[in-house]
C-alpha cells in the first residue's frame, strides 16, 4: 500500500508547531516511516500534489485571503488536521479580537491601514470543516502522533473533555494552587500529560477549556485564593477568545 | 518473638542493606511540604515528618497507567494477555494507607479476581510507620479506627525516641530482620513503652467528626437527598484530584494504543474518576451522572455506604488527601460533620474522651 | 529490580479470535452477525446476556447477544453504528460495520446476569421492546418458543421508528404465524404500506389481557422508555418483581471492577444488565 500523502500549511502562527515536528528526534523516523511529506514549508521547498490524504494545519485564520486559501486546502484534502492553539482555538491571535478591528489596523499598520486586510480571527473549524484536532501551544508531541495514528486508520480522535489535573495527578506533580499560583489546569482540557506543570510552569489553558467548566466554581476558587479576577480572565482570553465564536455560532448545545 | 527494635544510628544502614537487593521506595519530601513514594538507597533519602504522599501506594499495586495485553492483528486478533510487576519493599506506609491497601485487596480479589493485581501484590513487601500524633487537620483517621495499626503489613516501625519497635507479622518481614543482622529483641521496657505510647494517641486523637462510628452508615442511608450534594455540585470543579489521590478509589478506563505499525500495540488501563462527566456518559450522549452533585455523592456513598454493605468495611481512610487537594475546599470532615448534623446524630460526648 | 513483563495466563481480559460467518446489513445503521468461537466451541450463555466485543488497537465494547442458547455451534449480534446514528463517538461499533464473514472479532464473555429463565417457567410472559431493545429480547423470546411448552400465554410488543427500522422484520412475521404467540407491532411514523399501530409502545399496554400473578413484563429499550412502560405494567396489577428490565450503562471491564457501570451500589456489568423493578425501584439512579 502507498503511504499516505501527508502536507503541513501554516496561517497566522509562529509556526512553532511546526517545529515541533521537525525537532521531534528519535521518533521523527518512526512517523516517517508511516507517511509521505509532500508538502512542508518550514523544512522543504516543493509544492504538492493537487489531491493530498492529509492536510495539518497550523495558525489562525485572520484575513480574507487567509480563508480562500483554507478553503482550497480543505477541497484538496481528504482529512484536515488542525494543528496546534492557533488553528484549534484561536489562539494568542484571539486577542485581536478584543478591540475593534479597525483600531487594530490603525494600530499595527498606521495611517494606511486600509490598504491592509483583516478579518476577526477565526480558529479553522470556525472556517471549514475539521477532522481532528490537536491542541495546544506548542502541540504535545505524543499527542500528535496520536492524532496521526487515528487519522491514518481511519478512527475517530476524542481529546480528553476532563482537566489537566487529571494527568497532573497521575503525574504526581505539586498542585500549583498550594504553591499559590493560578494555574487554568482546572479548567483546560487534557491530553498533554501536563507537560508544563511536569516542568514547573503553571497552565495557561492553551489547548481550550473542557466543555462544561464550572465557572462558578471556578471563580469561587480564584476569590478563595485572594487572585485578582481580571489577571485571570485575561489569562483565559490570552488563548481562549475565539471560544466565543463558537458560543455565538453554534445552536445552543443541551448541556 | 514478635517484636525486634533497631537504634536510630542503625536506620541509614537498614535502608542500605534492604536496597542492596530489592528496590525500595518510601516516602521523599517534594517542596511545599508535599511528599511522593519514591525509589531510596539510602535511609537520609526517606523523609522524617511526612504527611501522607500526593499519591497513596495505590499507585504500586494498580500503577496509573497498566499495560494489560499486548496485540499484534498482522494476523487476525491475536493478544497476549501480561502482567508487569516489579519486587519491591514499600517502606513508611501509614496506618491509613495501610487500610487502603486492605480495602483494594477485597476489591480485587473478589471474584472475578483481576490477577494482575493479585500478581503484582504478591511481589510487594510492606513496612509500615506509625503516626504517633495528627500529620495535619485534613485527617480524619480516628473516626474511621485507622489510627491505629490494623495489620496489613509485613513489618511496622514504631518510633520511640531513640530506636524503632517493629512488629514481626509474617514471615516475610522475619527474613527481613534475620538478613539485614541490625535488630535487637525487645526487653519489656520497649514494649512498656510501645504501650505508653498507644494510650498517649488515645487521648491525641479524638474523634474528627461529633459521630457514633455505627452510625455513620445510618447518617449516609438517611442523607441520599439531603441539600448538601447540591452545595458540593456549586463548588466542584470536576477535576478528579480527590479520587485519583484515594487510597481507595480503583475506577479505571480500558484504552487500545496501536503502534505506529498500526498492527502492533497495547491495550492498557489507566485511572478514571467518577467525578468526570464522562465517565458515565454512554455513546449518544446520555449521562447517567449529570450534575456534579450526583457524582460527589457517588464519590462519598462510595466510601461510607455501599462498600459498608458489600465488604462490612468503610473504605474511607481517614487520610485526608482529598480534602488537603481540593481547590474548591471541599472537606470531607466538614461534609461528613454536616450530614450528621442534619440526620440530628451528633454524639453529644464525642471529643471527651 | 526492573520492571517484569510476562504473560498473564488467567486473565479475565484475554479474548478468543472468533471468526465472523455472516454479516447481513438490517438498516442503514444496525448491521447483523453470525459469530463462531474457535473450533465451534459453546458461548454457554443464558438469554440477556451480553459478549464485550473487541477490535485490538481500536477498542471493546459491550453487545447483547441476540441468539437464543438453543441455537448451537455460533451466536448472532446486532450492532448499531452509534456515530452513523447520533453524530458523535462510535469508534468501535463504526469499525465494526466495517468487517465481512470470514474476518475476525475477539470475544469476551458472556456476563452479566441475563433473565431469571427457570422462573419465568410456567408462567405467562409479556414481552415489550423498543428500538434496539428487541436485540436482547430476541434471544428470549426464541428460547421460549424452543421450549413452548414450558411457559404459558406469550404476548410480544414491539415499537420502532419507522417500519424500515424495523429489526428481523422476517422472523417477527415468523412470530406473528404462531398460534401460540400473541405479538403487535407499533411504529413512530407510518409509510403507506403499514396496516400496524402508529404511536408509542406505551399505547399497546392498555389492550392487553393478562393475568397479572402469573404474568412477568419482560421490557428492554432505550433508557427514556422504562418508566412510561413500567407506570402502565404496574396499572396492569403486574407485581413489582415480575418485571424485569435490560438496562444499559457505560462499560468498560465487564468484571465489576472500573466502576462506569455502577448503578448506585451494584454493578450492571456482573449484578446485571437484567433486574426486576422491585430492586431498581430503590436505586435512585436506575431509571
Ligand atoms: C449490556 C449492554 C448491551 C448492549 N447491547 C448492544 C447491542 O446488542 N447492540 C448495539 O449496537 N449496542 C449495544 N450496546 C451499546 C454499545 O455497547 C455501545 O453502543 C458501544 O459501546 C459504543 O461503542 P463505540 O466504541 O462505538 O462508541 P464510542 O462513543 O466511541 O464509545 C467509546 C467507549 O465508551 C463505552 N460506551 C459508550 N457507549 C456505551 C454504551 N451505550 N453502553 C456501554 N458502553 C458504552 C464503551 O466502552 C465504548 O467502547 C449495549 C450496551 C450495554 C451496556
Ligand atoms: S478535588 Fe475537589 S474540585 Fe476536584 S473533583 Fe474532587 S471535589 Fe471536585
Ligand atoms: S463494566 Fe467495569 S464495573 Fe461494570
Amino acid at each position: 500500500m502507498a503511504k499516505p500523502k501527508v502536507a503541513f500549511f501554516d496561517f497566522a502562527c509562529c509556526e512553532g508547531c511546526q517545529l515541533q515536528v521537525a525537532n521531534m528526534g528519535e521518533m521523527l523516523l518512526d512517523v516517517l516511516g508511516a507517511i509521505d511529506v509532500v508538502e512542508f514549508r518550514e523544512v522543504m521547498s516543493e509544492i504538492g500534489p493537487d489531491k493530498i490524504d492529509v492536510a495539518i494545519v497550523e495558525g489562525s485564520i485572520t484575513d480574507h485571503h487567509a480563508v480562500e486559501r483554507i478553503k482550497k486546502i480543505r477541497e484538496r484534502a481528504s482529512i484536515l488536521i488542525a494543528y496546534g492553539a492557533c488553528a484549534c482555538i484561536g489562539g494568542v491571535n484571539g486577542m485581536k479580537n478584543n478591540f475593534k478591528l479597525d483600531d487594530i489596523r490603525k494600530e499595527v499598520y498606521g495611517k494606511d491601514y486600509k490598504y491592509f486586510d483583516s478579518v476577526e480571527t477565526r480558529a479553522v473549524h470556525q472556517v471549514v470543516k475539521v477532522d481532528y484536532k490537536v491542541n495546544g501551544c506548542p502541540v504535545y508531541i505524543p499527542e500528535f502522533v496520536k492524532v496521526l495514528k487515528a487519522a491514518l486508520a481511519g478512527l475517530p480522535y476524542e481529546v480528553p473533555d476532563y482537566s489537566v489535573c487529571v494527568e497532573c495527578k497521575l503525574n504526581e506533580n505539586v498542585c500549583m494552587y498550594d504553591r499559590g499560583l493560578t494555574c487554568l489546569g482546572p479548567v483546560t482540557k487534557a491530553g498533554c500529560n501536563s507537560w508544563c506543570i511536569n516542568n514547573n510552569n503553571i497552565c495557561y489553558g492553551c489547548r481550550g477549556m473542557v466543555s462544561n467548566p464550572n465557572e462558578n466554581g471556578a471563580k469561587d476558587v480564584i476569590a478563595k485564593y485572594n487572585i485578582p479576577m481580571d489577571l485571570v480572565v485575561n489569562k483565559m482570553n490570552m488563548y481562549n477568545k475565539c471560544r466565543e465564536i463558537d458560543q455565538r455560532e453554534q445552536p445552543k448545545k443541551k448541556h | 518473638m514478635q517484636y525486634v527494635t533497631l537504634k536510630k544510628e542503625r536506620f541509614d544502614d537498614f535502608i542500605s542493606r534492604l536496597a542492596q537487593d530489592k528496590k525500595v521506595v518510601a516516602p521523599v519530601a517534594q517542596d511545599n511540604n508535599a511528599y511522593a513514594f519514591e525509589p531510596v538507597t539510602s535511609g537520609r533519602q526517606i523523609a522524617k515528618d511526612y504527611i501522607p504522599t500526593i499519591l497513596p501506594p495505590k499507585k504500586y499495586f494498580m500503577p496509573q497507567y497498566e499495560t494489560l495485553a499486548t496485540f499484534n492483528i498482522g494476523n487476525g486478533q491475536q493478544m497476549e494477555p501480561v502482567v508487569e510487576y516489579e519486587r519491591m519493599i514499600l517502606f513508611g506506609v501509614r496506618t491509613c494507607d495501610l487500610a487502603g491497601i486492605q480495602c483494594l485487596n477485597m476489591v480485587f480479589s473478589e471474584r472475578p479476581k483481576d490477577h494482575n493485581y493479585l500478581v503484582r501484590k504478591s511481589k510487594i513487601i510492606i513496612i509500615g510507620y506509625e503516626c504517633n500524633d495528627y500529620c495535619d487537620e485534613y485527617a480524619s483517621c480516628r473516626l474511621v479506627h485507622n489510627h491505629t495499626p490494623n495489620g496489613g503489613y509485613d513489618l511496622f516501625f514504631t518510633d520511640l525516641g531513640d530506636k524503632f519497635i517493629v512488629h514481626i507479622n509474617t514471615q516475610a518481614g522475619d527474613e527481613i530482620i534475620e538478613k539485614t543482622k541490625l535488630f535487637e529483641e525487645a526487653n519489656e521496657k520497649d514494649l512498656k513503652a510501645l504501650e505508653a505510647l498507644r494510650e498517649k494517641k488515645r487521648k491525641i486523637f479524638a474523634n474528627e467528626v461529633p459521630v457514633v462510628h455505627e452510625n455513620i452508615p445510618q447518617v449516609f442511608e438517611k442523607s441520599y437527598n439531603s441539600n448538601i450534594w447540591e452545595d458540593l455540585g456549586k463548588k466542584c470543579l470536576s477535576c478528579g484530584n480527590c479520587t485519583n489521590v484515594c487510597p481507595t478509589c480503583y475506577c479505571f478506563d480500558v484504552i487500545d494504543e496501536p503502534n505506529l505499525d498500526l498492527k502492533t500495540g497495547k491495550r492498557y488501563r489507566r485511572w478514571d474518576s467518577c467525578q468526570s462527566e464522562t465517565f458515565a456518559k454512554v455513546a449518544g450522549g446520555e449521562s447517567f451522572r449529570e450534575e456534579r452533585a450526583a457524582r460527589q455523592r457517588h464519590r462519598y456513598y462510595r466510601k461510607f455506604k455501599y462498600p459498608v454493605d458489600k465488604f462490612a468495611r468503610l473504605f474511607c481512610t481517614g487520610c485526608g488527601r482529598c480534602s488537603r487537594t481540593c481547590m474548591a475546599k471541599i472537606n470531607l470532615k466538614e461534609t461528613v460533620t454536616a450530614l450528621v448534623a442534619e440526620q440530628g446524630l451528633t454524639d453529644k460526648k464525642a471529643g471527651k474522651e | 529490580m526492573t520492571l517484569k513483563r510476562v504473560i498473564l495466563k488467567d486473565s479475565e481480559y484475554e479474548i478468543k479470535r472468533a471468526r465472523i460467518l455472516r454479516t447481513k446489513q438490517m438498516t442503514e445503521t444496525e448491521k447483523y452477525f453470525e459469530i463462531q468461537l474457535p473450533g465451534g466451541e459453546s458461548l454457554d450463555h443464558e438469554p440477556g446476556q451480553f459478549v464485550e466485543v473487541s477490535l485490538l488497537g481500536i477498542g471493546e465494547a459491550p453487545i447483547s447477544i441476540s441468539s437464543s442458547p438453543t441455537k448451537r455451534g455460533s451466536f448472532e449480534l446486532v450492532v448499531r453504528d452509534v456515530g452513523k446514528f447520533t453524530g458523535q463517538g462510535g469508534r468501535l461499533t463504526g469499525a465494526l460495520h466495517k468487517l465481512e464473514a470470514g474476518d475476525e472479532v475477539g470475544i469476551r464473555g458472556p456476563f452479566g446476569k441475563g433473565f431469571p429463565v427457570r422462573i419465568l417457567e410456567g408462567n405467562d410472559l409479556l414481552f415489550v421492546a423498543a428500538g434496539l431493545g428487541v436485540v436482547p429480547l430476541r434471544s428470549l423470546i426464541n428460547y421460549v418458543i424452543d421450549n413452548r411448552r414450558d411457559f404459558g400465554k406469550v404476548t410480544i410488543l414491539l415499537g420502532c421508528r419507522t417500519p424500515q427500522n424495523m429489526l428481523f422484520a422476517d422472523e417477527v412475521n415468523e412470530w406473528n404465524k404462531r398460534l401460540d404467540v400473541n405479538l403487535n407491532c407499533t411504529v413512530d411514523k407510518a409509510d403507506p404500506e403499514w396496516k400496524g399501530n402508529v404511536g408509542l409502545i406505551t399505547s399497546l399496554i392498555p389492550g392487553v389481557t393478562l393475568e397479572p400473578e402469573r404474568t412477568f413484563g419482560v421490557v428492554v429499550g432505550p433508557p427514556i422508555m422504562y418508566k412510561f412502560v413500567i407506570k402502565e405494567l404496574l396499572k396492569k396489577q403486574i407485581p413489582e418483581r415480575q418485571i424485569l428490565l435490560s438496562l444499559e450503562r457505560h462499560m468498560k471491564c465487564g468484571l465489576g471492577k472500573c466502576g462506569h457501570c455502577q448503578i448506585n451500589d451494584v454493578y450492571c456489568c456482573q449484578d446485571g444488565p437484567v433486574f426486576s423493578y422491585d430492586k431498581t425501584k430503590n436505586f435512585p439512579e436506575a431509571v
